[in-house]
């Protein structure tokens, strides 16, 4: 088992190597290019000034990373929770499906972000709205890749499970659950992209902490090195939260053929 | 002899854009209990669709089935029935598969221990129980599929072109293997194929069904020795049987 990680670790890394080598010939040119070009540090900072001068700023980043990062979280979770059963009940009822289904299709065309004015004047300049925001951004992937989802079971399995006369709940449990979850991980990668764009934005329209906020205030102080400092920041956030659902999806379903090398 | 299923002036039309287009029949058959019948017929002439509505998983257009007595009406959970695409789920194992039958009919797979290992080491799926459908060749998941609809000792089988997708070698192996379960336990067999050898190898009965919309045209009676091992196929009463029904679909123009 561990001899075969370790060989797993020095593919990974003989097979990255490439993309590697092309981030540090990246940040090289970045570092040297400013000086070459002589553009004024207002404009772009020097990769390396950014590590400095963010590690002296370090504990108002963080704490920004962990408001930013809550929002994210709240919204992205609370959408899972909600959109799920949701899913299922627009699936399993023609009611539902005649009714809300075209509703969150037409919705989905619109731009959520568009809400977050309007969510702020609601709801103030707190947590709250930027939650709603993020979890509006995820929500729809997600229903409706979960429609989607649970809906196709293939006709051979669902012949299958008629000839045996299953339960539909065991049928349910027992195949259609399986079945559904790769295109369940389509909406939940999705929206894990999509997250922190939601959280971000929201913070740009009305906000007086977090990230997105950060990066506006220090902008407007002509300070790019600390502005790059945030974008970094929140990169690794969105890094991590897709990295965390990519984890789950292989956990989950490791027979899954886009699991598969 | 009593008939295990009768399909009485049975159709199946579907509809395309509105217009209800013939797919099969309407045609009659009676398969006694404990025969081997092949459903022998080109491409797109309604094999599938009849076993379909044999299994009571689509509706009959016109005409009605009787199986054991009682007329089809919804799905019969007394058969075992192996589907033209696969019906094995790709997080389970071989195993896990065969399990899935059990468990779907509220049977404990403890219980078919002994009747699990028996059939697949018939199969020759020994020491792959573990594997993941993905992990498999395309007969080897076939033969597992076969286990699958076996599993539960069902007395009646429907089998969508089982041997289709093995290579020549192990088809003839599976057949074997299928021959000896049919002849030990008896079950009556409805099988389909566009195999002319393979229908002649293991039926009582073949039955040719003409090209779309299907009607069966003849009905022919296999009179050779059991078990039609390679003696029996290279004996000239198999070429004969052979060479009548290549006759007939030579005449339809389909070959
Ligand atoms: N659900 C369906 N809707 C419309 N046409 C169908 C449907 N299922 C089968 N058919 C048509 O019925 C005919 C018989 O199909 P099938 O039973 O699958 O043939 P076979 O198994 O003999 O190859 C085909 O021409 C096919 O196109
Ligand atoms: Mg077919």
């Amino acid at each position: 088992m561990t001899a075969k990680r370790i060989k797993a670790t020095i593919r990974w890394i003989t097979d990255s190597w490439m993309v590697i080598l092309f981030f540090v010939f990246f940040f090289l040119f970045w570092e040297w290019s400013v000086d070459w070009f002589s553009i004024p540090r207002y404009i772009l900072p020097k990769p390396s000034t950014i590590v400095v001068n963010a590690s002296a700023d370090l504990p108002r980043l963080i704490d920004y990373t962990y408001i930013t990062g809550l929002e994210t979280i709240l919204g992205y979770l609370t959408a899972i929770v909600i959109a799920i059963p949701l899913g299922l009940a627009i699936t399993f009822s023609s009611i539902l499906r005649r009714t809300i289904y075209p509703f969150f299709v037409s919705i989905e065309m619109t731009p959520k972000i568009a809400f977050a004015p309007l969510f702020i004047s609601w709801f103030g300049f707190g947590l709250l709205p930027k939650v709603i925001i993020v979890f509006l951004v995820c929500f729809f992937p997600i229903v409706l890749n979960a429609i989607l989802a649970f809906g196709s079971l293939s006709d051979e399995l669902d012949r299958f499970a008629k000839t045996t006369g299953a339960s539909t709940f065991k049928v349910f449990l027992k195949i259609r659950i399986p079945s559904a979850l790769p295109q369940c991980f389509v909406g939940f990668k999705y929206a894990a992209i999509n997250a922190t764009v939601g959280a971000t934005i929201a913070e740009f329209i009305g906000s007086d902490q977090g990230l997105g906020f950060y990066i506006q205030i220090v902008t407007g102080n002509m300070r790019p090195d600390l502005a790059f400092a945030g974008i970094f920041l929140l990169t690794i956030m969105g890094l991590s939260l897709f990295g965390i659902v990519t984890f789950v999806e292989r956990a989950l379903i490791p027979w899954h053929i886009s699991q598969r090398r | 002899m009593l008939a295990a299923i009768s399909i009485k002036n049975v159709s199946k039309s579907f509809s395309t854009e509105g217009q209800p287009i013939l797919a099969f029949g309407p045609a009659d058959l009676e398969v006694n209990e404990g025969d081997f019948v092949t459903l022998l017929g080109p491409s797109g002439c309604g094999k599938s669709t009849l076993l379909l509505m044999i299994a009571g998983l689509i509706p009959c257009s016109s005409g009605q089935i009787i199986m054991n007595q009682d007329e089809v009406l919804s799905p019969r959970h007394d058969i075992g029935m192996m589907f033209q695409d696969s019906t094995l789920v790709p997080w389970r194992s071989v195993l896990g598969n065969i399990n899935l039958q059990l468990e779907l009919r509220n049977l404990n797979p403890n219980d078919f221990q002994d009747k699990i290992s028996e059939l697949i080491e018939s199969v020759s799926l020994k020491g792959y129980e573990h594997l993941r459908p993905h992990e498999l060749s395309g007969g080897m998941q076939q033969r597992a599929a076969l286990c699958q609809a076996l599993i539960h000792e069902p007395k009646t089988l429907l089998l969508d072109e089982p041997l289709g997708k093995l290579d020549a070698m192990t088809r003839e192996n599976i057949r074997k293997d299928l021959q000896n379960l049919w002849m030990n336990e008896k079950p009556t067999v409805l099988m389909v194929t566009h195999s002319i050898e393979e229908a002649v190898q293991m039926s009582s009965k073949v039955c040719v069904i003409t090209p779309r919309p299907g009607l069966i045209d003849k009905i022919i009676e296999i009179k050779l020795p059991w078990p039609r091992d390679l003696e029996v196929k290279r004996s000239q009463e198999f070429a004969d049987y052979m060479a009548e029904i290549q006759e007939v679909f030579q005449g339809y123009g389909v070959i």
